[in-house]
């Protein structure tokens, strides 16, 4: 009898505290892909740099517009042309107790550069930059020629303490013996494949979080993740599947948030090889790879219905692209629009680069990156193979796609012929797709770091260059421009297909501000209580 | 085998009304006969017939070619099933999401299926019954050997072992045939050795010995044929397993390319839609793949009682 109360009571306070989110001020989150590492400095991926920002701060924070917000330095201002200097802000605490000081900046950006085995390096942002400590609390940096987007390149990365950090490997981060950082919330595990568990920096030196503890699960299955939420295991989700949103919007107690991405979806072409792997003539003979001809490209562009894919493949949920940032970014240029779908047109310049009856192609693609990533490549290789070029289609996991698409080949050169990938402008503006992926590959100088297909142009490299070193806003979005007009409109260096849409889904009276770069961040959860 | 029971079923029927008739009841015809006996297998024999047709001339019966992307538009992407395509198709089953009419992908699926699993089935069966009937023949260290190497083959789970290769392998149909039949050869070796250690003790190998026949000779002459009815069981049984296990890589997407779904890729991409109830993607190439597997186990089961000595009258 008394067994028999007892147990009863227990299941009847079991049912009172299992139900509402937050109720002892835990938020449990779904996240499509996790981190490849903790390490704040060894992959710049999207994944870990949502997940770092809960734990590390920056310099320079941005907000959902990707707009600066001041974070590690409270204010900053060129004072030179070619100096920029940081004020830091005072009394800052990291996570174990020690002070943040300007060594601690000094000590990252020198690491950043230097991380072993790091598939996806740091040191774009900080290349070709002089830091000098003027005093605990202020940085200097110089550039040999004038650069407008320092601000910009310090909300990249991840401040950590130089006490802790010394000497310290990525090993470390993932056990969470380095990971000490000044951010509103403090690392506590990390089981791969399981979840990633913070709490809240009782310390944090900005506005307060409203959660007091956060959970974070790889879901990676689209409809498991939806249904995670609905079954109430997760209070919140990220990566909606497209086509599961008209069903969340009229299901009761879940709440939609989405915005457009600065992520451009777009084909990569081998533009530096004669002979191209992955390019072969009708019946599988060689041929002279006939992607390097601009007329093959451009007829590649308008054999894509981009309606189509907008429509069919990302369920109205993408908006079409014809250059590197949707509507309202800086860079944006008027005179470029989506290519109009025209297979005629197409099939006419490909006889007139002397390939009437089309050639054979295959796409690579990854299955696991973008939203609906492996369909787009079928999507396209149906609409090639309309026009006379045979495509099939190869997709693989994103860990082994990157590795390969980048360096797989002979010398460490891309492997593939012709692909599909995104990029994300974490600056906003279009300086940082066009220096990545259309100017000349240049490793030392940290230009054309992801140019995949080694599109390279003289004018253009200059004018981007130009831009990069150009202060005055008028001037700079001019050549950005230029440079955006030839490389896109006159070259297609690249094939721009569509813009990502972003889906986040919460149980009702969870909101959340949708951001441009797609990070998932707990902070910007909230709840209307 | 099951072929020429199906063509010939009319004699077996005949047969048996005159079992007085004692020269007419040859072996094979009282097989055929015990076979028939039973009316579901009778019946998954002859699904399984149509399965077997519709695999072997997809191309010829299909509405389209699902494999031709030139013939695939998104713009008919998750159909529902009777839709109107705009040049005026009709998709009996709707269409997948990339815009393949699922009736015609669901054939070419069969297709894939069915030869992949008949494919690794027979060579996984040549290469089990060699191993097996050398070491139930040569016994001592042989066997030893052998039948540990199946053991230690036997004791992983054979999905883990088929993930491992693909990883390593990559993807194609190829790769899929070399992983099904390193997953199956042991279960053969081993059905093969039991039943090739009763022969051998037989008078007819004695006989064969003191002729001073040759090893060859005897393994495949006179011990491979009287080991034959318990390796057909196996045969169907392993089959069946095999389309799952292919059905299984490819639902997890590390068996066939994407532009040639098999049937468990089908069911894969039809799973995102799940939620939003567009269900005939995954339901329809579903139920395909419940019909072979559940046809071919039935048509297993009946082989093994009409092939069983101690069950037989």
């Amino acid at each position: 009898m008394q067994i028999h109360r007892f147990l009863i009571g227990c299941a009847i306070a079991g049912m009172m505290a299992a139900p509402a989110w937050g109720e002892d001020g835990t938020l449990t989150v779904g996240l499509k892909a996790e981190p490849s590492s903790i390490d704040p400095h060894y992959h710049n991926l999207g994944p870990n740099n949502s997940m770092a920002a809960h734990y590390f701060s920056r310099l320079v924070e941005q907000d959902d517009k990707l707009r600066l917000l001041p974070g590690l330095a409270e204010s900053w201002q060129p004072i030179s042309d070619t100096t920029w200097e940081f004020k830091l802000r005072q009394g800052v605490k990291f996570h174990d107790g020690s002070d943040f000081t300007a060594d601690d900046v000094m000590f990252t950006f020198e690491r950043a550069q230097d991380v072993p085995k790091s598939p996806s390096s740091f040191a774009t942002y900080l290349k070709g930059k002089s830091f000098t400590k003027v005093d605990d609390y202020t940085l200097h940096i110089t550039t040999e020629r004038p650069y407008p987007l320092m601000p910009v390149d310090m909300a990249a990365v991840p401040i950590i303490s130089a006490d802790v950090g010394e000497g310290v490997t990525t090993g470390d981060f993932n056990s969470g013996k380095a990971a000490i950082g000044t951010g509103p919330y403090r690392f506590v595990e990390w089981v791969p494949g399981d979840r990633l568990v913070i709490e809240r920096n009782e310390d944090y030196f900005d506005a307060m979080p409203e959660w007091e503890r956060i959970v974070f699960k790889p879901i990676k299955s689209g409809p498991a993740r939806v249904a995670a939420l609905l079954a109430g295991d997760v209070d919140f989700i990220d990566n909606v599947p497209p086509v599961d949103i008209a069903r969340l919007q009229g299901e009761e107690g879940v709440q939609l948030s989405q915005g457009v991405s600065s992520r451009v979806i777009y084909l990569h072409m081998d533009q530096f090889r004669e002979d191209s792997p992955f390019v072969k003539a009708n019946g599988g003979g060689e041929i002279k790879n006939p992607l390097l001809d601009v007329r093959v490209r451009k007829a590649i562009s308008k054999a894509i219905d981009r309606d189509a894919i907008v429509d069919r493949v990302m369920e109205g949920v993408a908006i079409k692209a014809g250059q590197l940032l949707p509507e309202g970014f800086f860079g944006v240029t008027p005179n470029l629009s989506p290519e109009p779908y025209d297979p005629e047109g197409a099939k006419a310049l490909l006889a007139e680069a002397g390939h009437p009856d089309g050639f054979e192609l295959t796409i690579h693609g990854p299955n696991d990156r973008y939203i609906n990533d492996a369909r787009i490549c079928e999507a396209v290789a149906q609409m090639l193979s309309r026009i006379g070029i045979r495509t099939a289609v190869e997709t693989m996991p994103k860990a082994v796609y990157f590795r390969r698409a980048s360096r797989g080949g002979a010398d460490n050169s891309p492997e593939f012929s012709f692909i599909l990938v995104g990029w994300g402008s974490g600056t906003g503006e279009s300086s940082s797709p066009l220096r990545s992926l259309l100017h000349t590959y240049d490793k030392d100088r940290g230009f054309g770091a992801s140019n995949r297909g080694r599109h390279s142009d003289a004018e253009i490299d200059t004018l981007i260059e130009d831009a990069l070193a150009t202060v005055d806003d008028t001037a700079r979005l001019g050549l950005l421009q230029k440079a955006t007009e030839l490389a896109i409109g006159r070259n297609q260096g690249i094939i721009p297909t569509h813009y990502q849409v972003n889906t986040w889904a919460g149980r009702t009276g969870l909101s959340y501000t949708a951001r441009a770069d797609e990070r998932t961040i707990a902070m910007g959860v909230t709840s209307d209580r | 085998m099951t072929v020429q029971a199906e063509q010939r079923p009319g004699t077996g029927l005949e047969a048996a009304p005159r079992p007085e008739d004692v020269s007419v009841e040859t072996p094979f015809r009282r097989f055929v006969s015990d076979f028939l006996e039973s009316r579901i297998a009778t019946v998954a024999l002859a699904v399984f017939a149509v399965i077997a047709f519709i695999a072997l001339f997809a191309p010829w019966i299909a509405p389209t070619d699902p494999y031709d992307l030139a013939q695939v538009s998104v713009l008919d992407s998750h159909m529902p099933p009777g839709s109107t395509a705009f040049d005026g198709r009709v998709f009996v089953l709707g269409t997948d999401g990339a815009g393949r009419d699922l009736l015609s992908a669901i054939f070419y699926g069969l297709r894939i299926s069915l030869g992949v699993g008949v494919m690794s089935g027979i060579i996984a069966m040549a290469i089990g019954s060699v191993v097996g009937l050398a070491a139930a023949y040569f016994g001592g260290r042989v066997d030893t050997v052998i039948m540990r190497i199946v053991d230690i083959q036997l004791s992983f789970p054979s999905i883990l072992v088929a993930l491992v290769l693909l990883a390593v392998l990559g993807k194609g149909v190829d790769k899929i045939l070399i992983a099904l039949i390193t997953v199956q050869w042991a279960y053969y070796a081993r059905t093969v050795r039991a039943s090739a250690l009763v022969e051998r003790s037989k008078e007819y190998i004695d006989a064969a010995t003191c002729l001073a026949l040759g090893h060859r000779r005897i393994l495949f002459r006179h011990l491979l044929p009287n080991c034959l009815p318990p390796l057909i069981v196996v045969v169907t049984v392993q089959t069946a397993h095999a389309i799952a296990l292919e059905a299984t890589l490819s639902f997890l997407g590390i068996g066939l390319p994407i532009t040639e779904p098999s049937l468990g890729l089908l069911i894969a991409n039809g799973f995102e839609y799940m939620l939003s109830m567009k269900y005939w993607i995954s339901v329809y190439p579903g139920v395909a793949l419940l019909i072979t597997i559940v046809s071919i186990n039935l048509v297993g089961d009946q082989l093994r009682d009409v092939l069983n000595p101690r069950l037989q009258k």
